[in-house]
């Protein structure tokens, strides 16, 4: 089974490199696709001199979800089989890939998605883990009917079967509501395994789910 | 009849000021001539006010007709802020598709 990694980075010159060495032995192939970064992402990742990497370059800014689509794109044309969303800031542990893609691997599971809330081994921030978080999950289940225990995992893994059914169609940090709509909406296998989260910073604020909201809702509406 | 004429003054500031973006050919001829035509009826809906409120008593509003100007004006925002919503969201897609195609190029 041929793994690809799909990396979106936007101005992660600090982390890029380390992200995508540490990722290289546990996949077949590591898309980069830098989000028109303004800082040396690109450069650095340069340094690195192996022949899994491909980078593709947007030439604006457009989000992490389309990124991931343009990523996904790539991976499906090129022969991936599996293919995993990996942040490029450093937050996911590379060595987790393997049990992410476990449950396809062994045929229980078309979509796998890390949780940060499974055997809770993330030392998650406070406000996030008591008001974001179940906040962001009464939502999914509200207007999507979604139970999982992390509503906004950037951590996951699908077959090609997925990825050519699942279109991402929000650009921005809605992408991680939609795909999980969809994959429950297709009825797809749904599984999801604890990862490790080591936060450097917040990461999504308050702000940003509300954010969320509004993309989802203009989507919603605008077919 | 004060509250008209400053109405009035403050329209023409927006033909002006139409006439200043048609000058420095920031709009199309097409943009130019809707707007002008938007602002010129706003100039004789105030002018005309009065024949305005009988008229809209006679349709058996009970309200007045700078009330009904308002309600109309209100409404066509709406439809107008729809059809720029649509037209973002195209455009948007579009820009995703062509930045989409160029990177896996």
């Amino acid at each position: 089974m041929t793994i690809f990694c799909i990396i979106p980075a936007y101005n992660e010159s600090k982390n890029i490199a380390q992200t995508v060495t540490s990722v290289l032995s546990y996949v077949d192939k590591v898309i980069i696709v830098d989000d028109c970064s303004q800082d040396k992402t690109i450069e650095e990742v340069g340094k690195i001199n192996n022949e899994k990497i491909k980078i593709l370059r947007h030439p604006i800014n457009l989000g992490q979800g389309a990124a991931l689509q343009t990523g996904n794109n790539y991976a499906l044309r090129n022969g991936a089989d599996i293919i995993v969303h990996f942040d490029a800031d450093g937050q996911f542990l590379a060595e987790e890939i393997s049990q992410v893609i476990e449950p396809i691997k062994n045929g229980e599971a078309d979509i796998v998605f890390g949780s940060r809330f499974l055997n809770i081994k993330s030392d998650i921030p406070a406000f996030k883990k008591n008001i974001i978080m179940p906040l962001a999950k009464l939502f999914n289940f509200i207007f999507f009917g979604i139970k999982t225990s992390d509503p906004q995992s950037g951590f996951r893994a699908m077959t090609k079967e997925v990825a050519e059914k699942i279109k991402i169609e929000n650009n921005r940090m809605a992408h991680c509501t939609e795909i999980l709509a969809k994959a429950h909406k297709y009825k797809f296998r749904i599984k999801e395994v604890p990862i490790t989260v080591l936060y450097k910073e917040f990461g999504q604020k308050f702000s940003g789910g509300f954010r969320i909201i509004k993309d989802l809702f203009f989507r919603k509406i605008s077919g | 009849m004060t509250q008209q004429v400053i109405a009035i003054l403050i329209l023409i500031f927006f033909v002006f000021k139409l006439g200043l973006e048609w000058k420095k050919k920031s709009i199309t001829i097409n943009e130019f001539v809707f707007w002008l035509i938007f602002w010129v009826i706003g100039v004789f809906v105030i002018a005309f006010i009065k024949p305005i409120d009988r008229l809209v008593m006679d349709l058996g509003f009970s309200s007045s007709g700078i009330n009904l100007v308002f309600y109309v004006a209100v409404l066509l925002l709406f439809y107008l802020i729809f059809r720029m919503r649509l037209r973002m969201v195209k455009m948007e897609k579009d820009i995703t598709e062509l930045s989409r195609k160029i990177a896996l190029k």
